[in-house]
């Protein structure tokens, strides 16, 4: 047999740096395994279906005319032009992020006799999920296109700038995904948890509507407490604002999203040494 | 000894041609498991014991100062009982476990053989599943696209490959499954109770595939509790015991050792509960077999043999009571569970007469018509009327047909029939 000198397959526990930075290496070696996860998980959702793709589309389509139906009296829609753009706008950043920190804590537990069996680096598969989240916000942005400018808004050079608020959420998500990821492994009843606190946490969160119906005193609380109030926002700047944002408003989702993977990154790798045995 | 002597002459070549250094080596390698002392199952009950103070983690040395080298070519095997350590340290040389302390270096790409078909996706083409797959034990596209013929070709799959594999059957799955993972020709194959799973063809695959490994020199790491499996295929094997390396050596010896221990266990046990039945042994013992040996034609103890060649069995028995007319009698099993054959004293017409005190009686095949393959021979002792069992030894004794280096015209099957081919 040959031996292949491959230094990919040389492995020295001694030659061990920090577990959080050795995780990032390890993932550009398996980065094929990365895109094939993404592969898997878009093929998979639209194979059997007969819409196929249109549904990453109608989805948040069918949500937001619900919304408009039942809300926009309710929220005063006079005060707020272009209401179901408002809405499908902040939703789309919603479902990114409920859905890629999800599926981070259900493709890990999937994956979890695997990763007895064979080395992979364990975050491959939250990484992944926000790959899968990318593609699908990505396919979003037409209908919400369309549907900004049906309701009369009108689309600046502004939209270019999309990118970085979606790789913020995405930083943010994957720090929440890695940390949630976490618990499910030493707890099978966090995702069921977490499904009802994302439930609650999506209403606190001005996504159907502006924060301006908050009562005055509420208001900071909700808004600079959340998150994810930094996160809808900013994504809202491009799109439905129309606009560049502010220092504040492009740095306060960077820092806290810089924060929440940091600190998830190092909960998530310091733990997985254990996972072989807790999954 | 002999049946050692014997796997160091069919191995030596390859030992000798690399020397390279081990391709496996631990130096006081140790891993420490935190486990919750009582099972904690919901995130809220460990919220609120964690508030009582009352969240403790028992820490226990799964391994514990390990230090062994495994050279290129070898066949490792490892033994012990469940929980000595075994798939600890299977973990730590496939990566997916840490030590705690000591040195772990491996230099090559281990690939496991099991839990076939695991990551695979129901909804998606075989086709899709192998690059999936693929991707997971580390291989880039186009690395999975060299290897994609050869892999649908042994899976036997044809079209079938551009299909859900939920339209598969099982045994396609599995065909899959196995291709792949074994395509990959890892230097380091980790073969984990290989002969308990899968149907017959399947397991004789897997042998097939291990056997070529083998011939290509990749090192391969077995754990069995097969003790005749470790002792046929393996060179060298570590017996683990309580997460510490009891005995380290030539398989055969290890192995000894090991049963010896065991059977001391088991003697004790026997003592006590006067049971007399285990999964492999049974009978009142009235008549004891004392020791069974599988020799060659010269006498001498051998364990792997040629198509061909003659095999005498010898036992050695005891009757600890007079008995009349006993029966002897032995079996020969493939390692797949075909009944081969199963001759004893009472059909051939040899009648014992009246035994007492030691005894030993040889059964001789003069030429052996086995072709590759492991075997074991089972061997009783009966009452002349086959009605009551002195003691059964039910498959306890291996030996392998291997026929590497012989001119034998046979290849496939269980046998070889000695036929001849005819222009007629």
């Amino acid at each position: 047999m040959k031996v292949q000198n491959d230094p990919r397959w040389v492995y020295d526990s001694a030659q061990r740096g920090d577990i959080a930075l050795e995780e990032i290496r390890e993932l550009f070696n398996f980065r094929h395994l990365i895109w094939q996860l993404i592969r898997r998980d878009i093929l998979t959702r639209y194979k059997r279906s007969f819409l196929g793709i249109a549904w990453t589309m109608l989805n948040p389509l069918g949500m937001m005319i619900v919304w408009t139906i039942a809300f926009s009296q309710i929220f005063k829609a006079a005060e707020l032009p272009a209401y179901p753009a408002f809405t499908l706008n902040g939703l789309l950043a919603w479902s990114f992020f409920s859905q890629t920190t999800t599926a981070s804590m259900v493709n890990l537990v999937w994956g979890g006799n695997l990763l007895n069996r064979i080395y992979m680096p364990r975050a491959s598969f939250a990484l992944a999920a926000m790959g899968t989240g990318l593609v699908n916000i990505s396919l979003s942005l037409v209908p919400l296109l369309v549907i900004m400018l049906v309701s009369g808004l009108s689309l600046t050079w502004h939209v270019l700038f999309v990118p970085v608020p979606m790789l913020i959420l995405m930083a943010f998500s994957l720090g929440v995904g890695l940390l949630m990821s976490t618990f499910a492994v030493y707890f099978p009843d966090v995702s069921e948890m977490y499904q009802i606190m994302l439930q609650a946490w999506m209403f606190l969160t001005p996504i159907m509507y502006p924060e301006t119906v908050l009562p005055e005193q509420y208001r900071t609380v909700v808004t600079m407490l959340n998150p994810m109030y930094h996160m809808v926002k900013l994504f809202r700047i491009p799109l439905y604002y129309g606009r560049l944002p502010t220092a504040f408003e492009l740095l306060t989702p960077l820092a806290i999203a810089i924060v929440v993977l940091t600190v998830g990154w190092i909960v998530f790798t310091r733990k997985s040494d254990e996972f072989s045995y807790r999954i | 000894m002999n049946s050692h002597t014997a796997s160091n002459i069919l191995f030596g070549q390859k030992a000798a041609s690399s020397s390279d250094g081990p391709i496996i080596s631990l130096t006081d390698v140790s891993v420490r498991y935190r486990v919750p002392q009582e099972r904690i199952g919901t995130f809220k009950e460990y919220m609120i014991r964690w508030l009582q103070g009352q969240v403790k983690n028992r820490e226990f040395w799964a391994l514990n100062g390990i230090s062994l080298e495994i050279q290129p070519g070898e066949i490792f095997g490892l033994i012990g009982q469940n929980g000595a350590g075994k798939s600890t340290l299977l973990k730590l040389i496939s990566r997916v476990l840490r030590p705690t302390a000591g040195r772990l270096v491996v230099n090559g790409r281990v690939a496991p053989l099991l839990e076939v078909g695991a990551g695979f996706h129901a909804e998606l083409t075989g086709r899709e599943n192998i690059y999936l797959n693929g991707a997971m034990l580390g291989f880039s596209r186009q690395e999975m696209e060299a290897k994609f013929e050869r892999i649908v070709e042994f899976s036997e799959l044809g079209e079938f490959i551009d299909a859900p594999l939920r339209t598969y059957s099982s045994g396609m799955w599995a065909r899959l499954g196995f291709a792949v993972a074994t395509d990959s020709q890892p230097e380091i194959l980790i073969v984990d109770e290989i002969l308990s799973v899968g149907d017959e063809a399947f397991q004789r695959k897997c042998f097939d595939r291990i056997q070529s490994f083998e011939a290509q020199g990749a090192t391969i790491l077995m754990v069995s509790h097969s003790m005749s499996t470790i002792e046929t295929m393996c060179q060298r094997a570590a017996w683990l015991d309580h997460g510490k390396v009891v005995a380290l050596g030539p398989a055969r010896s290890v192995v000894a050792r090991y049963l010896g221990r065991v059977k001391d266990h088991e003697a004790e046990r026997l003592a006590e509960e006067s049971s007399q039945v285990n999964d492999q042994r049974w009978g009142d013992r009235r008549l004891e077999i004392k020791q069974v040996r599988v020799l060659n034609a010269e006498g001498k103890e051998q364990h792997i043999f040629h198509t061909g060649e003659s095999i005498v069995l010898q036992i050695d028995y005891f009757a600890h009571e007079p008995v009349v007319s006993p029966i002897v009698g032995i079996a020969i099993h493939k390692q797949d569970g075909v009944h081969i054959t199963g001759p004893n004293t009472g059909f051939a017409g040899l009648d014992l007469g009246r035994v007492e005190g030691p005894n030993s009686i040889s059964y001789t095949i003069p030429a052996v018509p086995l072709l590759e393959g492991l075997f074991h021979f089972s061997v009783a002792v009966v009452d002349r009327e086959d009605s009551t069992v002195y003691d059964y030894h039910d498959r306890l004794y291996p030996f392998r047909i291997d026929n590497r280096g012989y001119q034998i015209p046979e290849l496939y099957g269980v046998m070889s029939m000695q036929g001849k081919w005819e222009v007629v």
